[in-house]
């Protein structure tokens, strides 16, 4: 009971948030930021507590709501935590914090709106994490398009207008075709059961022809497609991290773009099984495509925000080659690699919005030897980049490798039946990790290395990190060294949601079979 | 039927007319100017009230049996339309001075009332004529305005012509029948003889006339730029809701076959592409919502391909989604110098910075009216795609959805100019707070309530869609 309600709590205490920041004066900025890292504080410690207490050896949802809301149509508000969500829930949390003392200097303008939308965003990705209402899910998935709709427009950089415009209508197209799927979907299985519902369960069940599952599948797939981004979907996110605030940059990398691929694992491949069994192999290609493109991409970038938004598309690549490999181990490497890089992409965006801070310029030309000019900095970003490139003993390491050898798994088992190409496929994948540390060390020798150089710095001289920015990568740093020297907690927590998606997607589910 | 019943069942109009009179002695009097505003806001919230309280305890009646009638369902309706017409006359204290505005305005909502129960065309008519032509003058009402004349003109003639067809129509039905319950509208739906199927066709096309469907829209944008705030407001929430509470009522339980449905689909779905494209090129924010509202209209006809059982609540829900959401951003405009930099898109930027309030609600009705959730537009929006899906037509549903997606850029064009662009003068508000601050901050308190109530039905019915779904 106690979990519930803190479960409940978790989801609403951002609005408890916003409601606390509307009745503040709009003049103390420090106020509103006191209290915004307050709610975020006290969400993350909610956030904590049920994931110590979900039980790792129960199947299904735990610490489950549900009440009607609009029971004419059998829409409920239904919340729960269960295997698929549970890192992530964790991870928007574990992020929520830091975004929040992120921005505290870099954020002088309308401050109150600002932690406003932060909390807003933050509720609607925790709702889109733990909604189990298929039209619950929409509301938060289409809620989020709002505060970032305004986060990167009114606090982004010079071209920002086209940014967060392209972004909304970017993502929106794909929403709407996803409506048009989900009311049909609901549709279809009302016609199937007699009962209307857009519980997720009830939803699962859900016979279709293969023509239908592949029409909804192009349409969820679609959306989800747009949010990962995969090639050749991706070109609104370049522009949007770009031109994004720190803090909405770290949001995107962090959070928003794991809502494609949780779509795809929760809903998108479950939901469709026939029809993700016949595009797997051009969803396989484009998922390696995507991992090959970004990094070659990443590789030739002068602005440094670039590289990491390139090295982003890239790094979910290998979140879609695992959850398509329908093997333990890949779907539990994408599921790893899903928070590793909510981390380690945050943290880097981090990393740049402090030099930026500093520096004013985003060029990665105009950088060099910052080892010597700022040396605690540079300690960080290595370590950082270390865990993007993927060594063992990071979570970049854990993640990437168990998604690879799922890939290699399938391939293999491909192979045996006759079927080269994801073996083929799987191989190619595997230039990514190279061509990944090509461009981030490229990245890290031109900008800790060399004759030193930085834009303003011999005006006010350049000062190294301070206490609130060295707390925050700390913080990440213990986290992508705990989730890549320990792997097998949190991985117990998701096994059986791992196992239980495997079976979803792996059995037929035409009309006429048994039911 | 006694004379008990007949007071009791059209207690909402008797209460009207009641308004009605006493505006028209005070005018006489012409004593106490300002108290006409608060005569008719008692009336009308009055009249809402009877309405919603008779709905509440299940009433249903006839009072002339094939001429007018009232349920349960109807006088919710009738409740809500009465309920939306207090934030217009709310905001109307800034433009109208005189009691001329609140006269015409319960005028028009009489014949609003009626349309709303009507069971025979000529009640229809009766309702039709007597909601139109008060409008007409209601546009004039701005004739600082050399435009003004024309537009009203124009909606004049084409409102003329609307009728006209609608009598032409009426009369080969009559003519088919021998009767004139609507429900001879219903039965020749489904017919296939030509003398029906011209009937039908005449008929449709005075309601789309009215309800400005593309290709019969062009006099829509003129007369919503014409005519000042509060009758804007007017026209485009309450006439639209009875034109289409009027369709829905002669569509009554007929299914739609072919070839019928392909004019109710294929026109509506043209005005909401072509209401969304226009919409984005717009300089003025009356005009652009003028075309906004010829996308909604498009929205609405689509109901009727859904499940008749649903249709009027359907239509209903969406036209308080839509009205609630349109009159708060009527209301939340920032008043300025003259009429005409007020409408100005131009002028809207850099407002977050001079009135943050105004900008959070125009920006949450521009979402809205953009069908983005949590706000309730999209409820509204999905309840009618959800039934035109349900009832087969999947082609229709995608389409229009898509046509839909194509009306989000130019309200996020308001969005952009309030949040993301500079202040272009800063230092106009100082100027005109000073001349005529007391009145000016007495209208201003007036437009605020009416924000603020639109403000928290909308918040209500977003959050519990449901406790509003169940009343119509």
């Amino acid at each position: 009971m106690f979990e519930i309600a803190l479960l409940n709590l978790v989801l609403w205490l951002p609005v408890l948030g916003i409601g606390l920041l509307l009745i503040l004066p709009a003049n103390v900025a420090a106020l509103v930021r006191r209290v915004t890292l307050g709610v975020m504080l006290a969400q993350l410690l909610a956030a904590t507590w049920l994931y110590l207490q979900f039980d790792a050896g129960a199947a299904g949802l735990q610490f489950e709501t549900r009440l009607a809301w609009i029971a004419d149509w059998g829409v409920h508000y239904h919340v729960a935590l269960d295997g698929y969500n549970i890192l992530l829930v964790l991870l928007t949390a574990f992020l929520g914090p830091l975004v929040t003392a992120s921005a505290f200097n870099a954020i002088t303008k309308d401050v109150k709106l600002f932690y406003a939308m932060v909390l807003l965003i933050q509720f609607a990705m925790m709702g889109t994490f733990l909604a189990q209402d298929l039209f619950l899910f929409y509301v938060f998935w289409e809620t989020m398009l709002i505060p970032m709709f305004l986060m990167i427009g009114i606090w982004g950089g010079e071209n920002r207008i086209y940014a967060t415009l392209k972004f909304f209508l970017y993502t929106a197209f794909g929403s709407i075709l996803m409506l048009a799927a989900l009311i049909y979907l609901v549709w279809a299985q009302y016609e199937g059961s007699g009962q209307l519902s857009f519980a997720f369960a009830d939803l699962l069940q859900t016979r279709l022809p293969l023509t239908a599952q592949g029409w909804l599948l192009a349409a969820f797939a679609l959306s989800f497609a747009i949010k990962v981004p995969m090639v050749p979907l991706h070109t609104w996110l370049p522009d949007a991290h770009v031109q994004a605030p720190t803090a909405g940059s770290v949001i995107l990398a962090g959070v928003l773009l794991k809502m494609g691929t949780y779509g795809f694992m929760k809903l998108g491949f479950p939901l469709f099984p026939d029809a993700t069994a016949l595009f797997t192999p051009v969803l396989l290609a484009l998922s390696v495509l995507s991992i090959v493109y970004g990094a070659c991409l990443a590789l030739v970038q002068d602005d440094i925000k670039k590289i990491i938004a390139y090295s982003s598309i890239s790094h979910l690549g290998y979140v879609m080659l695992g959850l398509l490999s329908l093997q333990l181990t890949g779907i539990q490497g994408a599921v790893v690699q899903m928070v590793s890089h909510g981390l380690v992409a945050a943290g880097l965006f981090l990393m740049v919005g402090m030099i930026y801070e500093r520096c004013h310029s985003r060029e990665l030309a105009a950088y060099g030897g910052l080892a010597k000019l700022l040396p605690v900095y540079s300690v960080f970003f290595l370590i950082l980049t270390l865990a993007s490139v993927g060594l063992p003993t990071t979570s970049g390491f854990t993640g990437e490798f168990l998604a690879l050898l799922g890939g290699f798994q399938y391939g293999w088992a491909r192979h045996l039946a006759g079927d080269n190409l994801p073996l083929v496929l799987a191989s190619v994948a595997v230039t990514g990790v190279v061509l990944g540390a090509l461009y981030m060390l490229r990245f890290a020798l031109g900008f800790l290395f060399g004759a030193a150089k930085a834009p303003h710095a011999g005006e006010h001289g350049l000062a190294d990190l301070d206490g609130r920015e060295k707390s925050i990568l700390v913080l990440i740093v213990l986290a992508v060294f705990a989730l890549g020297l320990f792997p097998a907690e949190p991985l117990r927590k998701t096994e059986l949601a791992a196992k239980h998606y495997q079976q979803l997607v792996g059995t037929s589910r035409l009309p006429g079979g048994t039911p | 039927m006694n004379s008990q019943a007949v007071f009791t069942a059209m207690l909402p109009e008797h209460l009207l007319l009641l308004g009605l009179v006493l505006l028209v002695l005070l005018e006489i009097l012409g004593r106490w100017p300002r108290a006409a505003l608060n005569v008719a806001l008692g009336c009308v919230a009055l009249a809402a009230l009877s309405a919603a309280v008779l709905s509440y305890q299940g009433f249903s009646g006839a009072p002339f049996p094939g001429h007018f009638s009232v349920d349960p369902a109807g006088l919710a309706v009738k409740a809500m339309v009465l309920a939306l017409t207090l934030p217009v006359l709310l905001m109307s204290r800034e433009d109208f001075a005189s009691g001329e505005f609140a006269t015409l305005v319960i005028s028009s909502l009489y014949g609003v009332c009626l349309v709303q129960s009507s069971d025979s065309f000529l009640t229809l008519f009766l309702g039709l004529e007597i909601l139109s032509i008060p409008v007409y003058t209601l546009v004039l009402l701005a004739y600082q305005r050399p435009a003004c004349a024309e537009a009203a003109l124009k909606y004049l003639v084409l409102g003329g012509t609307a009728t006209a067809s609608f009598l032409m129509g009426v009369s080969l039905l009559y003519g088919a029948s021998g009767n004139m319950d609507v429900a001879t509208f219903t039965r020749a739906l489904g017919a296939s003889d030509n003398m029906n199927r011209a009937a039908v066709v005449l008929v449709l096309l005075a309601f789309f006339l009215k309800a400005a469907i593309v290709p019969f829209h062009t006099w829509a944008p003129d007369a919503y730029e014409a005519a000042s705030v509060p009758v804007t407001a007017f026209m485009s929430v309450v006439v639209k809701a009875a034109v289409l509470l009027a369709v829905v009522r002669i569509f009554g339980q007929a299914q739609l076959a072919s070839p019928l449905l392909e004019i109710v689909a294929v026109l509506p779905l043209l005005s909401m592409a072509w209401g969304n494209l226009a919409a984005m090129r717009q300089p003025g924010l009356r005009r652009m919502l003028a075309y906004s509202s010829i996308a909604h209209a498009g929205y609405l006809f689509f109901a009727l391909l859904g499940d008749p059982a649903g249709r009027l609540q359907t239509v209903a829900f969406y036209l308080l989604a839509y009205g609630l959401l349109n009159l708060l951003a009527f209301a939340a405009l920032p008043p300025a110098e003259d009429d005409q930099s007020r409408d100005r898109l131009e002028n809207l930027k850099g407002l977050f910075h001079r009135a943050p309030f105004a900008a959070l609600m125009l920006a949450m009705a521009m979402l809205s009216l953009a069908g983005i959730p949590p706000l309730p537009g999209f409820v509204a929006k999905f309840m009618i795609f959800k039934n035109v899906m349900s009832a087969g037509y999947t082609v229709y549903a995608v389409l229009g959805l898509v046509a839909s997606y194509l009306g989000i850029y130019f309200y996020l064009r308001v969005i952009q100019f309030m949040f993301m662009s500079p202040n272009p003068s800063a230092g106009t508000g100082e100027g005109t707070g000073t001349a005529a601050a007391p009145v000016m901050a007495k209208s201003r308190a007036y437009a605020l309530t009416a924000t603020l109530v639109c403000l928290f039905a909308a918040l209500w019915i977003s959050v519990f869609p449901a406790s509003m779904m169940a009343r119509f």
